[in-house]
């Protein structure tokens, strides 16, 4: 049997569960952005190219940054503040390289590509937990989670 | 059915554990996550605000401690937390005319906790299965003591996988 870590070596990104990516242009200004990842709930807009590769990527932090710097939603394109943990992999990439990306960078998405560059979907650290609980389903399914200990969660006597 | 618990009968009587097996864990990964308490993550500085601070000073903590989220203590109790997802949908799109609102019309309230003495797995589905990013770990006086990442529970598993 595989230990875990050898799972990640071995195991494609494109067993990794993606979200389809928000897609903008660099000229894209960041009301119009926040505006897409908002009403999608997702935390970044990936900035491609006139080819649809993906060339950065704007994220929440993009927006805590430019809030605290003042600056207008309204003039300012999404290349400004463009995220600097960008990072693209190949579908067929061991998840192993997301996982280190991570965990050494911070990382937080991942903009996934097929073979000739193009964006298939956004993965991350959503991603990759969802597939550590997925190997350890047995472990992790039996979990009582809420904002009280579990005992106060009981019903009845 | 009445039954007589005055009356025992030593001699038949079978201990109801006597034949538990226990777990059987594929690895010690399983192991760890099942078995260890999330009191391991251990206590790591966190950022915070109170409730009455304006939502101009959290967008500051945030920006200043590169954290992703922060917790909302009142009288050394956790009330809240306020994450970068609450920037997104709540303040981000009206923040001139909300910047000087507390940060308390705006946190997530009661938010998911994990206390020291839930497994290690609890994280793990708190961010895998619930899909919080950020989970505030607790003492059970209901102090908290850090904030359950991906990251960290990462490295916890890191940790384990190699045995």
């Amino acid at each position: 049997m595989l230990s875990f870590k050898e799972d990640l070596a071995s195991t494609p990104v494109s067993a990794l569960a993606t979200r389809e990516a928000i897609v903008v242009q660099p000229g894209t200004v960041v009301r119009a952005a926040i505006a897409q990842m908002r009403a999608h709930s997702l935390g970044c807009a990936v900035i491609v190219d006139y080819s649809q590769h993906p060339i950065g990527i704007f994220t929440e932090q993009s927006i805590i940054k430019l809030l605290a710097r003042g600056v207008s939603l309204d003039n300012c394109p999404v290349q400004d503040f463009a995220d600097p943990t960008f990072l693209s992999v190949n579908h067929a990439d061991p998840i192993e390289h997301v996982w280190d990306a991570i965990q050494q960078d911070g990382v937080r998405f991942v903009c996934v590509i097929d073979d000739d560059g193009k964006l298939i979907g956004i993965t991350g650290q959503r991603g990759v937990a969802e597939y550590v609980a997925d190997c350890f389903a047995t472990q992790v399914t039996v979990q009582r989670l809420g904002s009280t200990p579990w005992m106060q969660q009981r019903e009845g006597a | 059915m009445n039954h007589d618990l005055t009356q025992s009968d030593s001699s038949t009587y079978e201990d109801p554990l006597s034949n538990y097996d226990p777990i059987d864990y594929e690895s010690k990964l399983q192991l760890a996550l099942a078995e260890e308490s999330a009191d391991v993550f251990g206590s790591q500085p966190f950022a915070q605000v109170k409730p009455t601070d304006t939502i101009r000073h959290a967008i500051q903590s945030l920006y200043e401690s590169k954290e992703s989220s922060l917790l909302v203590i009142d009288d050394e109790k956790l009330v809240g937390i306020f994450t970068e997802r609450d920037v997104l949908e709540k303040v981000a799109e009206r923040y001139p005319k909300l910047a000087e609102h507390s940060v308390s019309e705006v946190m997530t309230a009661k938010p998911t906790v994990i206390y020291e003495t839930d497994p290690a797995a609890a994280a793990l589905a708190a961010i895998a299965v619930a899909g919080h990013r950020h989970v505030p770990l607790i003492r059970l006086d209901n102090t908290p003591y850090s904030v359950a990442s991906p990251r960290l529970v990462f490295e916890f598993i890191q940790t384990h996988y190699d045995a």
